[in-house]
């Protein structure tokens, strides 16, 4: 692989210290009874596990980039959104509230992969990064489905399988609002990085 | 690649760009020395219409366009009765997934022809007439399901990674525009088939190379 280059150091920093916030974001949200626990809806339960599994890879990859581009590896939460998240996790109250933060913080997360894949330099990192912008894509997807569904007040709809037949048909489309992957809300190469 | 490339590429997808590194691959030129003349009515081997990068670019093309035909193709079939009794929520999946594909379809084409190219045209892929035949079987909705998150999930593979194989700024932002859209798809449908979600540790597995296509 070629080595990233020294210029791409601040979008690696900043992508992972916004891989930081949301895995311990999903980790708090994890460890409430109707986020991760027996009173969840299955999908959510499910959605915040393998989402812990996919930003621990992606912590582990933007690190071994930064190192690569002989940059230190960022560790710290975003400083823009942390205090967001630090406010809103005590008035989390049920699944749809889960939903509504992990949202909040995937959208910015895919957002900057998707921006930082346009702006690095070596074909290989925009790979990597761009690997984990789908993921991040994918949660966006499944949790904008969730959000609509939770918002009907039917529960019974958020199961694993769903009953397709009850699902409203805006459901099937909800999860892919545009036609080409958003950036506008990306942050900045700088506003994670290694100060 | 920095701020002013980007805003570059933004412009290509508009039309108004050009794909450079898809036309600096020169033009197929006259036959080798010594070589025998070509009949004047037909060829037998044509050289491949796309390479190097087009070639990656053609593939985005190729498989956009297959997926929205075969999908668009399951939503008819739905609204005809061909599979039984289709959910709503799957028919709009089927339908509102198939125009972005095509949409994705005609922004490759757009690329390519900026650049020199012609644009593909349908969908010339080698694993297209088992995908095909894979509908043809469709008997079930949760048959349409499965195959659209298989096709949608090879679709995000392939150009998650064209995003590594590419330089130039309007294909490089086009693909990473399209990449996670496609991955919205797979998802969408995983969740209506009670698939819990995916982290894969390869994103690019499965993904189709430009020897996919037949062209």
């Amino acid at each position: 692989m070629t080595a990233p280059v020294p210029a791409d150091v601040p979008a690696l920093q900043t992508a992972s210290s916004l891989v930081v916030l949301s895995a311990d974001t999903y980790s708090s949200l994890q460890a409430l009874p109707f986020g991760g626990g027996a009173s969840a809806p299955a999908p959510l339960r499910d959605l915040l596990a393998a989402a812990l599994d996919a930003l621990a890879r992606a912590r582990t990859d933007l690190a071994t980039a930064t190192r690569r581009a002989g940059g230190r590896a960022q560790t710290n939460a975003d400083p823009r959104y942390a205090p967001v998240v630090e406010q809103a996790l005590p008035t989390v109250r049920g699944p749809g509230d889960v939903v509504g933060l992990a949202l909040t913080l995937e959208d910015v997360l895919a957002q900057t992969l998707v921006s930082d894949v346009v702006e690095l330099s070596v074909p290989e990192v925009r790979r990597m990064v761009a690997g984990h912008a789908a993921a991040a894509a994918r949660r966006k997807a499944l949790l904008l489905t969730l959000q609509t569904l939770l918002s009907t007040g039917r529960a019974e709809l958020v199961a694993s399988p769903p009953d397709l037949a009850a699902l409203p048909p805006a459901a099937g489309t909800v999860g892919f609002p545009d036609v080409l992957f958003p950036t506008e809300k990306a942050s900045p190469a700088t506003e994670g990085a290694v100060r | 690649m920095r701020r002013r490339q980007f805003l570059l590429g933004l412009g290509a997808l508009a039309g108004v760009g050009a794909l450079a590194a898809c036309s600096n691959e020169a033009p197929a030129g006259p036959p080798p020395s010594g070589a025998p003349p070509a009949p004047s009515t037909t060829t037998t081997t044509a050289a491949p219409t796309y390479e190097g990068e087009a070639a990656s670019v053609a593939l985005g093309a190729a498989l956009s366009a297959l997926a929205g035909e075969l999908l668009g193709q399951a939503a008819s079939g739905a609204g005809q009765g061909r599979y039984g009794a289709v959910p709503g929520v799957v028919s709009a999946y089927l339908s509102g997934a198939a125009a972005q594909h095509v949409a994705h379809a005609e922004a490759w084409n757009r690329l390519l022809v900026a650049g020199g190219r012609p644009a593909v045209d349908g969908a010339p892929l080698s694993v297209e007439p088992a995908l095909r035949a894979r509908l043809d079987a469709a008997r079930a909705p949760v048959d349409l399901l499965g195959l659209a998150a298989d096709l949608t999930g090879t679709v995000a593979a392939t150009v998650t990674a064209i995003v590594g194989e590419v330089t130039d700024a309007s294909a490089v932002t086009l693909a990473a525009g399209v990449g996670p859209v496609a991955a919205m798809h797979g998802a969408t449908a995983d969740f209506l088939l009670g698939r819990p979600p995916t982290a894969p540790s390869d994103p690019t597995a499965g993904a189709l190379g430009p020897d996919a296509l037949t062209v």
